[in-house]
């Protein structure tokens, strides 16, 4: 079977020394909707940065799309992996808007009217048409969420992994980051401690802790497990949600 | 992010924005060079040019009390710069100052100074004000500059957008806590804003070259406005040269 993202042994420590990742193994396939749950510090960011090349793996291996991250192939990797920040003000870079969610076709290769042409009709999928040429410091912070996921959609992406994408939201803006996940058609690596988010978007879920895989399996287990949540610092969801419509998802290999 | 008001025209449609920025930039050098390079006195000449900045303000909306509040910062300095010639250079007493005495030829180097550095400053704060600083970077890379110094002009952009963010967000959380904008403690606050802000401005900027890394930037900036120069600005540009060169030529014919 030939996962989309394969992640074997991944092992890797900060500069200073402190082991973020150690050995951590999972695999996603396509279509698949994957949850990183983990308390604040469980090296939630750090396994995402190895998914897109930006941190190369000090030991084990990150496959995506069949093609081994290295420093000579995470190029050619970050074209199949869109990944979307924490903080979308370290996403959102440029003058304006259209200029932020151009500026990843324009890298590709595009002429700047085909770049151009395409963050436009991104922009107008998520509702953020009309603010093209507004700054990022002019858009409430949903805007700024979902302009930040329009500025990885509109490379379009095979796996889209975001970091924490519903964090300093407010319940409408939770709400609509969620509905707007649930839609989406590229296979997902969400990390998140934001429980409710993880069961209405993600089939299955992972659950990381002091740079460990320490539990996985289907979301709705999982998030019921409240015994499994209490021990790694995770909230357990107040009420039920709707479970996501997920076929086939599987992680595989802890 | 009160940087990005520096471009707050740029976006604005109007006959100097539909002009390729590099021509912008290159007619800026022009009239800059032009201007600083005519005679003590020229006050004719001086006039011109003063004129054609307030045209293409005009003609690229940009309002005279912002044009002029923009040059008065930066001709601050000049002033600072050349205020001792009015008392050093010698000449005839023009009037006095208390104790100094201001000379006549004194007075003339310093207003021939201050008047050319203002429509210099003017042309300049023109192109800032009109183009967007990405437009600008890829201009000086038509130019032929250096990438390395082009892709560093883009990244200190930035990298100013987000310490005076970080600035702003650490000043009011001083101020919320009680500091006054106005106080005895105020310098070693600033030292502490100003340290705070630029720890913090590393680990941010380090974040967003690591976004830009993810979204496939390899060392160049693309622009979506990068424009090529057409016949139109090509022979705006040229005759702009040849009357800049006649104005400048002219103040030593008639001088």
């Amino acid at each position: 079977m030939n996962a989309l993202v394969e992640v074997v042994d991944l092992t890797y420590r900060y500069p200073d020394g402190t082991p973020a990742l150690a050995g951590v193994s999972f695999s996603v396939e396509e279509g698949d909707r994957v949850a990183i749950l983990g308390p604040i510090g469980a090296g939630k960011s750090t396994l995402l940065l190895h998914l897109n090349g930006l941190l190369l793996p000090q030991a084990g291996r990150v496959i995506v799309a069949g093609i081994e991250v290295t420093r000579q192939t995470c190029k050619e990797v970050r074209k199949s992996v869109g990944l979307v920040f924490q903080d979308p003000d370290d996403q959102l870079f440029l003058p304006t808007l259209l200029e932020d969610v151009s500026f990843g076709p324009l890298n590709e290769g595009r002429s700047a009217a085909e770049a151009q042409r395409q963050a436009q009709a991104v922009l107008g999928d998520l509702g953020l048409a009309g603010n093209e040429g507004r700054a990022a410091h002019h858009l409430s912070g949903g805007q700024k969420r979902l302009a930040a996921l329009a500025t990885v959609l509109v490379s379009r992406p095979r796996v889209l992994v975001l970091d924490e994408p519903t964090g300093n939201l407010d319940a409408e803006g939770r709400a609509k980051v969620a509905q707007l996940l649930r839609h989406r058609q590229e296979t997902l690596v969400v990390a998140t401690h934001d429980l409710e988010v993880a069961r209405a978007v993600c089939g299955r879920c992972l659950v990381l802790d002091r740079g460990r895989v320490v539990a996985s399996g289907s979301a709705s287990e999982m998030l019921a497990d409240a015994a499994l949540l209490e021990r790694h610092r995770l909230h357990v969801p107040l009420e039920d949600g709707t479970q996501p419509d997920v076929t086939g998802s599987r992680i595989h290999g802890f | 992010m009160s940087f990005h008001h520096l471009d707050q025209y740029a976006h604005v449609e109007s006959p100097i924005t539909s002009t390729p920025p590099v021509v912008r930039l290159l007619a800026t050098v022009t009239l800059a060079l032009g201007v600083s390079t005519l005679p003590l006195g020229a006050w004719i000449q001086i006039a011109l040019f003063a004129a054609v900045v307030a045209l293409v303000a005009a003609a690229a909306r940009v309002p005279a009390t912002v044009l002029l509040i923009r040059v008065a910062g930066p001709l601050g300095f000049v002033v600072l710069a050349s205020v001792a010639l009015l008392f050093l250079v010698p000449g005839e007493t023009a009037f006095r100052l208390g104790p100094l005495r201001v000379s006549d030829a004194g007075l003339l180097r310093f207003g021939s100074a201050m008047s050319r550095s203002a429509v210099a400053l003017g042309a300049a704060v023109l192109l800032v004000s009109t183009t967007s600083f990405p437009d600008l970077v890829n201009a000086l890379r038509q130019l032929r500059l250096p990438r390395a110094v082009t892709t560093s002009l883009g990244l200190a952009y930035r990298l100013l957008y987000i310490l005076s963010d970080e600035i702003e967000r650490i000043e009011r959380a001083a101020r919320s806590r009680g500091a006054r904008p106005v106080s005895g403690r105020r310098r070693k606050l600033l030292v502490g804003i100003a340290a705070a802000a630029l720890t913090r401005s590393l680990a941010r900027g380090e974040r967003t070259y690591r976004a830009m890394l993810a979204r496939g930037y390899h060392g160049e900036m693309h622009s979506l406005h990068s424009k090529r120069v057409d016949l139109r600005s090509a022979l705006l540009l040229t005759a702009l040269i040849l009357i800049t060169a006649a104005t400048t030529l002219s103040a030593y014919w008639t001088g």
